[in-house]
């Protein structure tokens, strides 16, 4: 506007490119994480060297193997979006775990109990499962956007009532004649249907990489997306924008509910073809790291779920192999969010440590200025 | 007057920030028992200096001699040992503590077994309060006290550590001009009492009444030190900006006044605490001309200003926007016609961890609406064009706003809100951590828009700058408009003591017609 406005230097703390700070953030945590990893099979007395290979030629190498993994990261995709979009927000959905027990239970209900042809049946029993998993979500949802409740707590509260909840469901009210704790069988008109005899890899999984692909598409080409970002990067700036954060932040987080209930659908109609009572091994949780270590992009989701549908393939095999127990495994996988949740706090430290750091009129964090009038 | 040997000596420092130099060879010298107060504009790096000597800032060359004996400090804590204290301008205490649990804490006096002695706690804290005259009972509770009252506490807190050089940082930037004096008179005791001040300020009538030797801040240099008898306030303004001050914008004056387009009637409304913060107030801005609201901090602006964007609920009164009544969001006041650059950059006005060209789509995102996708690539190429056309520095549309200088991010915000085509301009604290250059472009920006027709209502804490561009000045007390003032008709003492309260009314000389709109 004027010739002798000031030439404040701009600050160089901040990468010019963002995306390729991120991958390399997810890289050093895996590169972190393996190490540990390595000492600690040193310690226990094996080869390290020989473990990674087991876990690789165990779960990549060879069709079965590969199906397995496939099988395996199936439900992380679904968890690990579900957690993605809630986080990308600013909400902290980590109830995907009692959401997706809640949409596998519809699912599995629906399933058995109504006849239809598949070409409605099966996609009404997707859709009993995201209406599961969006019922689940709501109470959360709710208490966070209008009483402002930390959604946290509440999530950590709803997955164990999930649990209890589908267990007394499952072996009391609607279970199926015989001596395990699960729903009648589906109908073959809600099956997904799996690719190969080997493994239990369905058309879930091709589903759930098509979500991926269209909440990519969601986040950065339309008006929602856009609105879902600034939120999650400063909900009071989107409001003052103009923004209705309310009402934005409740389809989140109820959309996120939703597709952690595929989760479970793709379990239940693709994988056992019944609803069996406590059948996860902890999706909804390992969605949360696949969601971190996808920085929250949906088109990363899939490469952080086959990262863990992998190691969770390879362990088995790891575990026929050698003396060493497949929690090894889960512990690479703890140790990979530990390291991803260190950098996300020291970044929070750095920016706090930096507005404490400078008090009066010239803050160093806001970078010095100076005036180019004269001189 | 002999000169004592000094305290400390900071010879040829230097301090950079990556490739910019913040502090080229700053040489300073404090005496024991002098009130040395340092002046500049914003951004001249008084307080970059003295972070650098309180410890909160490595330095990059140079050195610091304290009593003779170079020494280099890691830490404030390494400098508070050696006796040197600062009182902060935005306040570290703990609300829910007492006068004398802050005091303390850190270094906390213990008994048997570390237990916390509190006792002594107690009366070293009431002792030292009154040996220099300070007010605070040291079993109040910090939350409770007056702005004045917290300030002693933190100045208690050096003394109590047992500060000789106390750094005193903008010290009257929130205070009355009745806490003002008192703060005057504690550090005179404390000089008398042997110890040395430094007064870190851009008020030059302050530095006038009260300091012995004055250095003179700009772009990182110390051009000047002077002892304060010789000294005339334009000497100082000019060693400080280094031309002539320019007072006021060049402006017509207002032409024909429009309809109100901003109407407050009877407006009521409480702050965080649940006081009554703005109490009965009314005010109207009209099309055309430029209103600025003065006060001082804490009076009432914030809760005011956040009423009329959407940001706060009113606990009574009506607010029209443009001949409308407000909504419930700031949303529903923006599609009324208000545009509003807020005083809080980082937390409401801009997004600091988003891009650039995400600032300055948000609040237009409608205009890029294609049925449910947003059209990006116009949101950028327009990001791009408003970056150039406000001259928004270092900007690039995929940098962070948080990677900006103070004055560019303004800039930013003020390129979104004054392009959206509504007629009720709200600018609070438009050239807050702003450098004057831009702070001069920013206020022929607002007096363009008035120009246009436009309603522009100014909140700021910065009497120069309500004088620089205002055609109508309102003065807020205690969540009132205490003064309604043509710009022409009144000067910076009338509206000062407006601001302090000491002339709630109308005394019986004073023009009635000027107070005509009082709430």
């Amino acid at each position: 506007m004027s010739a002798e406005v000031s030439v404040p230097p701009a600050r160089r703390s901040i990468t010019a490119s963002p995306i390729f700070g991120k991958i390399a953030a997810s890289l050093v945590a895996l590169f972190i994480s393996f190490l540990l990893g390595a000492l600690l099979v040193l310690a226990l007395g094996e080869s390290p060297l020989e473990v990674y290979g087991l876990l690789i030629s165990g779960s990549l190498v060879g069709m079965p193997n590969f199906l397995v993994t496939l099988q395996m990261m199936s439900p992380l995709i679904f968890t690990g979006l579900a957690v993605a979009i809630s986080f990308r927000a600013g909400l902290a959905n980590i109830g995907a775990e009692g959401q997706m027990l809640v949409g596998a239970l519809c699912a599995g209900y629906v399933g058995y109990a109504v006849e239809l042809p598949a070409l409605i049946h099966l996609p009404l029993c997707l859709l009993a499962a995201f209406v599961g998993g969006l019922v689940w979500a709501l109470l959360p949802a709710l208490l966070r956007v209008y009483l402002n409740v930390n959604e946290i707590v509440v999530c950590l509260m709803m997955n164990p009532i999930a649990l209890l909840l589908t267990g007394y469901l499952s072996t009391r009210v609607l279970k199926a004649p015989g001596p395990t704790n699960k729903l009648p069988d589906i109908q073959p008109t809600a099956e997904l249907s799996t690719f190969s005899l080997f493994s239990q890899a369905n058309t879930g999984l091709i589903f759930a990489l098509v979500l991926c692909l269209i909440f990519a598409v969601v986040n950065v080409r339309t008006m929602r997306g856009f609105e879902w970002q600034m939120i999650g990067k400063n909900a009071k700036f989107a409001y003052y924008g103009g923004v209705d954060v309310r009402r934005r932040a409740l389809t989140v987080f109820l959309v996120s509910g939703g597709i952690a209930g595929l989760a479970g659908a793709e379990q239940v109609l693709g994988q056992y073809r019944a609803y069996y009572d406590d059948f996860s091994p902890g999706y909804g949780f390992d969605g949360i790291a696949v969601a971190m270590l996808a920085q929250f992009n949906p088109l990363a989701v899939p490469l952080a779920a086959l990262l863990f549908g992998a190691l969770n393939g390879g362990s088995a095999v790891l575990q026929m192999m050698t003396g060493l127990s497949k929690h090894l495994v889960q512990v690479l996988q703890f140790i990979v969010v530990l390291v991803l949740a260190a950098k996300l706090s020291w970044d929070w430290l750095k920016l706090g440590r930096s507005q404490t750091a400078a008090p009066g009129s010239d803050p160093p964090a806001e970078g010095p200025h100076v005036t180019a009038g004269d001189r | 007057m002999s000169e004592p040997a000094p305290v400390i000596e900071m010879r040829n420092v230097v301090k950079r920030f990556g490739d910019f130099t913040a502090i080229h060879d700053a040489n300073i010298d404090l005496r024991p028992g002098e009130i040395h107060a340092l002046v500049g504009e914003n951004g001249a790096g008084k307080s970059t200096l003295m972070n650098v000597l309180y410890g909160l800032l490595p330095r990059s060359g140079g050195e610091v001699l304290l009593r003779g004996e170079p020494v280099d400090y890691g830490s404030p804590n390494e400098a508070i040992a050696a006796g040197i204290g600062m009182v902060p301008q935005h306040f570290k205490l703990a609300n829910s503590f007492t006068v004398a649990e802050n005091i303390i804490l850190g270094s906390e006096p213990t008994r048997g077994f570390n237990r916390l002695d509190r006792r002594r706690a107690a009366e070293e804290t009431a002792e030292i309060s009154r040996r220099f005259g300070l007010e605070v009972q040291p079993g109040d509770v910090v939350g409770d006290l007056a702005v004045g009252l917290r300030q002693q506490v933190e100045i208690l807190k050096t003394l109590y550590r047992k500060a000789e050089v106390l750094i005193f940082d903008e010290p009257t930037a929130v205070l009355t001009p009745q806490e003002t004096r008192e703060l005057f008179n504690t550090m005179r005791n404390l000089a008398a009492a042997g110890n040395t001040i430094v007064f870190i300020t851009h008020k030059l009538g302050e530095v006038l009444a009260v300091s012995d030797r004055i250095s003179v801040m700009k772009q990182g240099r110390i051009v000047a030190t002077l002892d304060n008898r010789d000294v005339t306030a334009q000497q100082i303004a000019a060693l400080m900006v280094g031309r002539s001050v320019i007072l006021r914008v060049d402006k017509a004056p207002p032409s024909e006044l429009g309809a109100p387009l901003l109407r407050i009637r009877d407006l009521c409304a409480r702050g965080e605490r649940g006081e009554v913060a703005v109490d009965n107030l009314s005010l109207d801005v009209r099309a055309g001309e430029i209103v600025g609201l003065a006060g001082v901090q804490g009076n009432g602006q914030d809760e005011l200003v956040e009423c009329i964007a959407g940001l706060r609920r009113r606990a009574s009164g009506d607010i029209e926007i443009c001949g409308k009544p407000t909504g419930r969001t700031p949303g529903d006041n923006r599609d009324l016609g208000l545009a509003y650059v807020p005083a809080d950059r980082a937390h409401v006005g801009l997004s600091l961890e988003s891009g650039l060209w995400e600032n300055l789509s948000i609040g237009h995102l409608e205009s890029f609406r294609w049925g449910p996708f947003m059209r990006t690539g116009a949101a950028r190429k327009r990001a791009g064009e408003l970056i150039e056309r406000f001259d928004v520095r270092g900007g690039e549309i995929d940098k962070f706003a948080g990677s900006l200088s103070g004055g560019n991010q303004q800039k930013v915000q003020i390129a979104r809100e004054l392009t959206r085509p509504a007629p009720l301009i709200i600018a609070e604290q438009p050239s807050q951590g702003v450098d004057i250059g831009a702070i001069e472009s920013i206020h022929r920006i607002l007096v363009e828009m008035r120009d246009a027709g436009r309603a522009v209502f100014v909140i700021s804490a910065d009497l120069d700058e309500i004088f620089s561009i205002s055609d109508r000045i309102l003065v807020i007390y205690r969540g009132r408009i205490v003064a309604d003032l043509a710009a022409e008709d009144t000067d910076q003492e009338e509206v000062g003591r407006y601001m302090g309260g000491l002339e709630d009314r109308p005394r019986d000389g004073a023009s009635p017609e000027r107070t005509a709109h009082v709430g």
